[in-house]
């Protein structure tokens, strides 16, 4: 979850009350943020805000927010655009690479250290939430009196131009020594991967503004002295960028700062817009369908109310029963009726909710981890522990360390592992008991211990590919541990589940298991599972010590069901 | 009367008889090679007969300390440095000389010459110059300390109370020379009252003392003569390794119980599942950052998954393209079939209950439906003492006409008051498929703060339409993690020992 630093002395000026960091922290659960840390000392809080929420990414924009909790503001914002005279026009070629670009200007700002660290908060938020790493949005700020307007969105090629980049101004580079030598080249070339050209922005001379989505030109830099800058905003997704630009130019306008429109015309059919649009975006929305979602019973006037309260804009619509609700520009989370629901129950205060009861159904337990159940009630008779192991797993111990043959072709395969440890899922318990028996090595013997629980088959005959067994493996560890022990436990659960007469053992090979000493066990004729003395390699491998006897049931294959009843 | 008494009380008041003398009794009980225990149980029975007893003393005993033990085992330093001289046989000897003779430490020398100075085995002068040390015996006898101090070979202490005048003065030489050490201890003296010296032992009469009980005494009425020994009822007993049911396991049967009695229907669903049902059926785009690799174990192998049937699998697409039939804008991209087949280890339990609703439309159910599940979900991450690669989530659902926000904490209250957290606060949050969506936080009695516990929230209609679930039917959805509120109920601060299995503690653990 994204967070944001507030120092309070900011917010304070910004919502025009004077905020304590006790209340702050219980109101702001009510807007939908989370108080992450207190500095009581330097007056500052941290607050985590959701994702879909990008226009919480500035004090400004929480303000916005707080502003309406505390009724100090209601209804959506507004802000003023100057018409301005800067344009920019958009080569067709961009279509190859990244296709969609819109601009604004922002005259006369006066950023103090704070304001200047939140700009650069902003567009770190947005890359991530809007422009998932600025693959679908990137983001240019420029000095916007270092350069000559017209501007111009094209594409080059690799070696097609040369200009300093940020950070290594001292040298002059093309785009393709940008991607392999820049520091920001390196870690965004994957999004440029197997273009053949990419984006450039000039101006009226031919000097680079910016390489989108990778580095802006030195000649734009925004310093102290910068009083008015360009915004460029470049990308895959139309949606995206726009409300980014919104988020942006509204957050620099709270700061004090005018907003001025620039034109952008696309060759390719002539189109042109002119941006940042702010205009809100007008719903029609349901009072019985919201009172009926919330389970309230609000009237017209108390719903528009809790509408503004939520910094949206609201009046009675022509038709009878319905609201028009404006939106905000900068509200990237509004797509259906249903998102006016949640905004009106956060105006009338989460808190507030009536908590009302719905009674009716009759439930009903699940057949698997029923019959786990009795399995477990089973084993503890025997006074048999119950452990519990990790699905995960890795080949080696999973199957060269029991001596069992597999490939790869065979088995679960994870992809993309971020641990070493696990490559696949486990088609045994009985491995996981052995590594238990490790870690416990030095408690006191005997240690008899078991578990029931899910083991995956590779099976392409699923939908998935995967199919789930329920299997029960015990093992006993000391130094007397032999197979009538082991034996005596299966006949106690085939008692127990009242199978004796449908079981049988018959001599096996397993190379896990002793020769001689192993069994497979048949329920009426079916295979179901193995019972025997553990081989001494199989021991040493996994450090122990005292001879181990095991067994290993798959359940799947017994009539659960049938047995229940 | 006939005095009755068991056999070994017999032998001890024969010995005692035969003594005629108080005798201490851990000694008694060396002597007659029974436990010291038994002993004091029997004495305890000759007092019940008014036969004997014992009574108790405050001792002083004087033992040799390390150093003490070292004289008694290799002799005084003057007597290892006279028998070194002796052995030598020079007529005179500087300092330089004995040190490299004796290798003894310069105190110690000194004060081991000045003794042999004294005992006139040596003479000494500084004429020369030099001081130098002139043997002047042939032999050196034993110094009484010296025969003294073997007596403590037999007897490992002095009674300080019973030392005679000669003793005492060894023990106060012995004391100035700090090789001794004090203790204070009781000492219990066995006695016969005149009673007990009277009485003939052949008028006693033995008594059998057992412990167990037989099968035979029992069928022969010989319980009924024995005398039973009484055990100690205070101790605890030998270790039991007892079977027992994993502490996880017992909460998650207790979260199945409070479901169940709530009306709820226990569901199952793939571990290895389409990323189609973990996230598209969710409305999770399928660019969104938690789809990524590093957050979702995907599969190799099997590498694609079968897709349910097309024209549901459509509707899906429709609502991630342009909202389909429920009156959504969508996300606005073009759906990929390829990217929804693929295959991963299900990273929430909400993929089993998108499975449910789809279930509900293939067998045209009607609501309401009540289906809870607790099982397993895998997040790639690396895992340490807060964080697992895979753990259980629970997960409750409800589908049912004009169900309501309020309805939904109404569930929360009631579930988490059973749970043993009636203070429930639910707060505005987000997830990609409710909406309106809660965070549920619950007070801990126990910790004396709130927790956040849980995600909730009503699907979304993006989510629900394309299973033929529609307005006014709704469906109410919360879940949680499992392992986090265990760790709190088991007390355990590493959260991977839940899956570690520590025996010891497994054997320990209350429930």
């Amino acid at each position: 979850m994204p967070t944001i630093e507030l120092k309070i002395e900011r917010l304070e000026r910004l919502v025009g009350k004077k905020l304590d960091i006790k209340e702050l922290e219980y109101d702001l659960q009510w807007i939908s943020l989370d108080l992450e840390d207190v500095n009581e000392e330097e007056k500052k809080i941290k607050v985590e805000y959701n994702p879909n929420r990008p226009d919480f990414s500035s004090p400004e924009g929480i303000a916005r927010a707080l502003k309406g909790y505390y009724e100090l503001e209601l209804g959506a914002p507004t802000y003023e655009i100057k018409p301005g005279k800067i344009e920019l026009t958009v080569d067709p070629i961009v279509n190859q690479v990244r296709p969609y670009i819109v601009c604004g200007v922002i005259r006369n700002i006066d950023l103090d250290e704070d304001e200047v660290a939140t700009l650069m908060n902003i567009q770190e938020d947005l890359h991530w939430a809007l422009g998932r790493g600025r693959k679908k949005v990137a983001i240019g700020v420029h000095d916007l009196d270092k350069v000559v307007p017209p501007y111009r969105y094209t594409a080059v090629k690799p070696d097609g131009c040369k200009f300093r980049p940020l950070q290594l101004e001292n040298l002059v580079l093309t785009p393709e020594e940008i991607l392999k030598e820049h520091p920001k080249g390196i870690e965004y070339a994957h999004i440029l991967e197997g273009k053949d050209v990419y984006p450039m922005i000039f101006d009226k001379n031919g000097d680079v503004l910016s390489f989108p989505p990778i580095i802006n030109g030195i000649l734009t830099m925004v310093t102290d002295d910068t009083k008015n800058l360009f915004l460029d905003i470049t990308g895959t997704d139309y949606n995206a960028i726009n409300y980014t630009l919104n988020i942006l130019s509204t957050a620099l306008s709270d700061m004090g700062a005018e907003i001025e429109s620039v034109k952008v015309t696309y060759e390719e059919d002539g189109k042109e817009i002119i941006t940042p649009n702010l205009d809100l975006k007008k719903w029609t929305v349901s009072m019985d369908y919201i009172n009926d979602y919330i389970g309230l019973n609000l009237n017209q006037s108390e719903m528009i109310k809790y509408f503004k309260k939520v910094r949206l804009d609201a009046q009675p619509a022509k038709n009878k029963g319905k609201i028009d609700v404006w939106v905000p520009a900068y509200r990237v989370d509004v797509m259906h009726e249903v998102d006016f629901v949640e905004e009106c129950a956060i105006g009338y205060g989460y808190v507030n909710l009536p908590i009302t009861i719905r009674e009716g159904c009759i439930g009903q337990y699940h057949s698997i981890p029923e019959f786990s159940n009795r399995l477990r009630t089973i084993m503890i008779g025997a006074k048999y522990l119950e452990v519990l192991n990790f699905m995960l797993t890795n080949s080696t111990r999973h199957y060269d360390f029991m001596k069992r043959k597999y490939k790869m072709e065979d088995h679960i395969q994870i992809a993309n592992p971020v641990s070493k440890e696990y490559d696949t899922t486990r088609t045994l318990l009985l491995p996981g008991l052995l590594e238990t028996l490790l870690f416990n090595r030095s408690e006191e013997k005997p240690i008899r211990i078991f578990e029931v629980g899910e083991v995956i088959e590779f099976d392409l005959n699923e939908e998935t590919g995967g199919a789930q067994e329920l299997h029960l493996s015990a093992v006993t560890y000391h130094e007397n541990a032999d197979f009538s022990e082991i034996r005596s436990l299966l006949d106690h659960i085939s008692t127990s589940l009242g199978i004796t007469n449908d079981i049988e053992v018959k001599p096996t090979n397993n190379p896990t298991y002793l020769e001689g000493r192993t069994g497979e066990i048949l329920y009426r004729g079916d295979s179901i599972g193995i019972i025997g003395e553990i081989h001494p390699e199989v021991i040493l491998n996994f450090n122990l010590e005292f001879p181990v006897a095991a067994l290993e049931l798959n359940i799947n294959n017994l009539p659960i069901e049938k047995l229940l009843k | 009367m006939v005095i009755k008494l068991k056999q070994n009380v017999i032998d001890i008041l024969k010995k005692l008889k035969e003594k005629d003398v108080e005798v201490e009794a851990s000694e008694l009980a060396k002597e007659l090679k029974i436990d010291y225990i038994v002993l004091m149980s029997a004495v305890n029975d000759l007092a019940a007969n008014n036969l004997g007893g014992f009574k108790e003393n405050k001792i002083d005993y004087l033992y040799l300390n390390d150093e003490g033990l070292d004289y008694l085992k290799n002799g005084f330093p003057f007597r290892r440095l006279i028998n070194l001289i002796l052995k030598d046989g020079k007529k005179e000897y500087s300092v330089i000389d004995l040190k490299k003779l004796s290798k003894f430490e310069d105190e110690a020398l000194y004060r081991a010459i000045q003794n042999m100075k004294k005992n006139r085995w040596i003479l000494t002068s500084k004429a020369a110059g030099e001081y130098k040390v002139y043997p002047d015996v042939k032999e050196a006898p034993s110094l009484e300390i010296e025969k003294f101090i073997t007596t403590f070979e037999k007897k490992s202490y002095h009674d300080k109370s019973k030392l005679s005048k000669k003793e005492a003065e060894q023990i106060d030489a012995l004391n100035r020379r700090n090789l001794l050490k004090r203790e204070k201890k009781t000492q219990r003296i066995v006695y016969l009252t005149s009673e007990g010296k009277k009485i003939q032992v052949s008028k006693i009469e033995p008594l059998a003392e057992i412990s167990n009980l037989t099968s035979d005494m029992l069928l022969t009425g010989e319980w009924e003569r024995v005398n039973l020994k009484p055990f100690n009822v205070s101790v605890t007993g030998p270790r039991l390794h007892a079977g027992k049911i994993n502490p996880l396991i017992n909460i998650i049967n207790k979260i199945r119980n409070i479901f169940l009695s709530m009306g709820f229907t226990e569901i199952k669903g793939p571990i290895v599942e389409s990323a189609f049902f973990n996230f598209d059926a969710l409305f999770q785009p399928q660019d969104h950052p938690a789809r990524e690799m590093h957050d979702t174990f995907y599969l190799n192998n099997p590498k694609q998954s079968k897709l349910p049937q097309k024209d549901r699998v459509d509707a899906v697409k429709a609502t991630h393209e342009n909202g389909g039939d429920c009156g959504s804008l969508g996300w606005e991209y073009d759906w990929s079939y390829d990217i929804a087949k693929k295959v991963i280890l299900r990273t929430h339990t909400t993929a089993t209950t998108c499975r449910r609703l789809a279930q509900f439309y293939k067998n045209k159910e009607k609501p309401p439906i009540k289906v809870f599940s607790i099982d397993k979900v895998f997040r790639n991450e690396k895992v340490d003492r807060s964080h697992l690669a895979e753990f259980m989530q629970v997960e409750g659902i409800v589908i049912d006409e004009n169900v309501t926000l309020c309805d939904l904490r109404g569930l929360l209250t009631e579930f988490y008051g059973k749970m043993g957290f009636p203070k429930v606060i639910t707060r505005p949050g987000f997830f990609p498929y409710t909406e309106p969506s809660l965070e549920v936080s619950v007070y801990s009695e126990e910790l004396g703060t709130w927790l956040e516990l849980a995600g909730s929230g009503i699907f979304r209609p993006e989510v629900t339409y394309p299973w033929g679930i529609k307005n006014p039917t709704r469906v109410l959805a919360w879940g949680m993690g499992l392992e986090r509120l265990a760790m709190l109920m088991a007390g355990r601060e590493d959260i991977r020992d839940l899956y570690r299995n520590p025996i010891k503690w497994l054997r320990e653990v209350s429930y």
